[in-house]
């Protein structure tokens, strides 16, 4: 399970129909839930954990942990993104409780919440 | 499935950096063109770079010129590359990385503002954004992006590709992109063989998941020549998070020791440069320490500083950021404890290593009308990220210049509705409620003959021609199924399009293995009953060609031709 959606905090992006995480996936992997509408991984043992899903989400809502046959689970590592949006700072947690901070320079352009499919209109779009 | 037909001037298949690049060059040499990307996800994030890179592993630091690369990149690939095109493309290097800085890539710079050389071709960048910055450049010059566009097939008329049909994953939509010049640039092929972890973590491989293929795929399908399948990329990863060690043994300076401690890189592989040894030696060293019983291998790292395995983890974190999480969730101190590393399956990749197309020096393939840069394009290692954006680069000139004295083709209304028919025919299994094989489970079936017959890690990359012989005629049985593949929805269909693609590129990798009788490459392919270099019979390119009519995959060679001068097996 190397991406989880935390779907308390997940809050559709207000209903976007191609919402940041779904596009920014490489493997499509992200899909509205058909019963609650929340954002849900497909299948997570295809995630390559490259992690644009995580540094897009404007609610901090998906989080990244290793598999369980790569690490333990009270471990995290988590990208926070700067309002200056030339900065990234990664909090990290060992297993004790540990916290390191790496504040790294990047340049993260912002992302629309939403945005338009060539040759779709809204009305036959449905992820 | 509607379709969506559209007419460009250039169509570019696969945006990753390689296409990205294309597509500005395009646009700033020939501003009356129109251009088109067609993407299997979005542009901002698709391909290798999707999680970002720390630096550029192929520039020429001070004092370094394109002959001082060609001479490394023959060394490191043990003697034969197209020397043309490594000239060609590392002399746009310097081109491609200020174009890329002044788009808003941070370069490491020292006080002086000179790049920070790390080895002789690295400088070190905090690329995690490389990717949305490249994207939005080849946006901003004016490129109709088809995002979520799965390439099928090239539209052959006469002999030349006139563009090519998709479709799309969003809508299931046929798209019939029509081109006077076409760019295929869609990285190569994993998933080929089984991957290193299992279960939840079975994609935490090297290269990108998604790159499946497709572009071989359909240049095999469409009779394109292709060159050098059996050299495999097989890198030296550490072990689980399959993170890249040159961070580690470049970042650092760490050398590889075995569980005895001994640097058995330096001492038993001295002759060809020790740590600095060309890339398949730099596997297959410790792969004969673990098969003779002295594995686990190491990169040491005992003697750096902690304020270094800081500066280290930073640096994955631009790039692997997983490798820092495991090391947390393993309490792991590289400062303390040596990393353990281990080789990667095989992937096809024309970046690292140089499957692909067969192209002139204007990486023009051996169809009409069709270009290949970056990874799907071959003869030409060590490009990584710069070298991509290069034959990008090169590729838009060409196509350009191409696409001005030519018209658009006419595309006969049966093959487009043939090619439907092909795409959609997994769906259409579902839909009529057949019985069936999924995707995955044709995933597995291939790469467990792959893995146990064609030179997979569990067999230490080892080949001869009886196994090879027996994964030739079980792959030969895998076409015959596709036509009960199932699809149940559009992610599907695109999976099930990537097995077949990937079935493909097995077949002729099979026949590229079995047709070089010698070891040219030992640790990515090595044969077990030709198992010396032998530069009297086998200094040539092993060629392919697969008969569009019938089937049948020719396989002959070409020359290799020495353009810069000097010793081809020493690194300068």
């Amino acid at each position: 399970m190397p991406v989880v959606v935390h779907a308390d905090k997940c809050n559709t992006c207000h209903g976007a129909q191609n919402p940041p995480c779904v596009r920014m996936c490489p493997g499509d992997l992200f899909m509205k839930d058909p019963k609650t509408g929340k954002i849900i991984m497909r299948d997570p043992s295809e995630c390559w954990d490259c992690l644009p899903c995580v540094k897009v989400c404007p609610q901090e809502a998906i989080e990244f942990k290793l598999s369980y046959q790569l690490g333990f689970h009270t471990a995290k590592l988590m990208p926070h993104i700067h309002d200056t949006r030339d900065f990234i700072t990664w909090e990290l947690i060992d297993t004790k409780g540990v916290v390191d901070k790496f504040t790294i320079r990047t340049k993260v352009l912002p992302v629309e919440l939403d945005e338009k499919v060539e040759g779709v209109t809204a009305v036959d779009f449905s992820i | 499935m509607e379709q969506n037909v559209i007419e460009t001037d250039i169509l570019i298949i696969g945006g990753g950096t390689a296409g990205c690049l294309a597509a500005v060059e395009l646009k700033e040499q020939y501003p009356n063109l129109s251009v088109t990307i067609m993407e299997k996800a979005h542009i901002d994030r698709s391909g290798c770079l999707a999680g970002g890179m720390n630096a550029i592993n192929a520039y020429l630091n001070p004092g370094e010129t394109p002959e001082s690369f060609v001479k490394y990149v023959r060394f490191d690939s043990c003697g034969i590359v197209r020397e043309d095109l490594v000239l060609t493309m590392s002399e746009l290097f310097e081109y491609c990385v200020k174009k890329v800085e002044k788009w808003g890539l941070p370069i490491l710079c020292d006080e002086k503002g000179n790049y920070i050389p790390r080895g002789r071709w690295n400088i070190k960048i905090n690329g995690e954004s490389l990717k949305p910055i490249i994207a939005r450049a080849a946006k901003n010059v004016g490129t109709k992006i088809l995002n979520w566009v799965v390439a099928t097939n090239y539209i052959m008329v006469n002999g030349r590709v006139a563009g090519a049909i998709g479709f799309s994953i969003r809508n299931g939509n046929l798209f019939v992109v029509k081109a006077k010049a076409t760019i295929i640039a869609t990285g190569g092929a994993a998933g080929i063989y089984k991957p290193n972890n299992a279960h939840d973590a079975q994609h935490k491989t090297w290269y990108c998941p998604y790159n499946t293929g497709a572009g071989f795929a359909m240049g095999i399908r469409a009779g394109a020549e292709m060159t050098s399948f059996e050299m495999r990329y097989i890198g030296l990863r550490v072990k689980d998070t399959i993170a890249p060690t040159g961070t580690i043994a470049l970042g650092v300076g760490a050398p590889q020791i075995n569980s005895k401690g001994e640097k058995f890189m330096a001492t038993k592989y001295a002759h060809i440069g020790g740590d600095g040894a060309p890339t398949p030696y730099r596997s297959h060293g410790p792969l004969q320490e673990i098969k003779e019983g002295r594995g686990p291998v190491f990169l040491d790292t005992r003697h750096i500083t902690p304020q270094q395995a800081r500066d280290l983890k930073s640096a994955y974190l631009d790039m692997y950021p997983s490798m820092v999480l495991y090391w947390a969730a393993n309490e792991i101190d590289p400062s303390k404890e040596p990393v353990e590393v281990q080789t990667t399956e095989p992937y096809i990749v024309g970046g690292h290593t140089q499957s692909g197309y067969w192209v002139d020096v204007n990486r023009k393939t051996t169809i009409e009308g069709l270009y290949a840069a970056g990874d799907v394009s071959g003869g030409a290692p060590y490009k990584f990220v710069s070298g991509c954006w290069a034959e990008g680069v090169i590729a838009a000139r060409a196509a350009g210049e191409y696409a001005q004295k030519v018209e658009h083709a006419d595309v006969p209304a049966e093959l487009i509705s043939a090619e439907r028919d092909r795409v959609i025919e997994p769906i259409l299994n579902f839909t009529h409620k057949k019985e069936g094989i999924k995707p995955y489970d044709m995933e597995v079936r291939l790469q467990k003959i792959m893995e146990e017959y064609a030179g997979g890690a569990a067999t230490f990359y080892e080949v001869n021609e009886e196994r090879l012989l027996v994964a030739r005629r079980r792959l030969a049985t895998l076409p015959e199924q596709f036509k009960y593949i199932i699809a149940e929805d559009l992610h599907d269909l695109m999976e099930a399009h990537e097995v077949i693609d990937r079935v493909l590129v097995a077949q002729t990798l099979v026949e590229h293995m079995l047709f070089r009788k010698e070891t040219r490459w030992p640790g990515y392919c090595t044969r077990t009953d030709y198992t010396e270099l032998d530069d009297q019979n086998w200094l040539k390119f092993v060629n392919t060609r697969r008969d569009p009519a019938t089937g049948n995959i020719e396989v002959f060679t070409r020359p290799y031709e020495q353009i810069v001068p000097g010793d081809r097996y020493k690194p300068r």
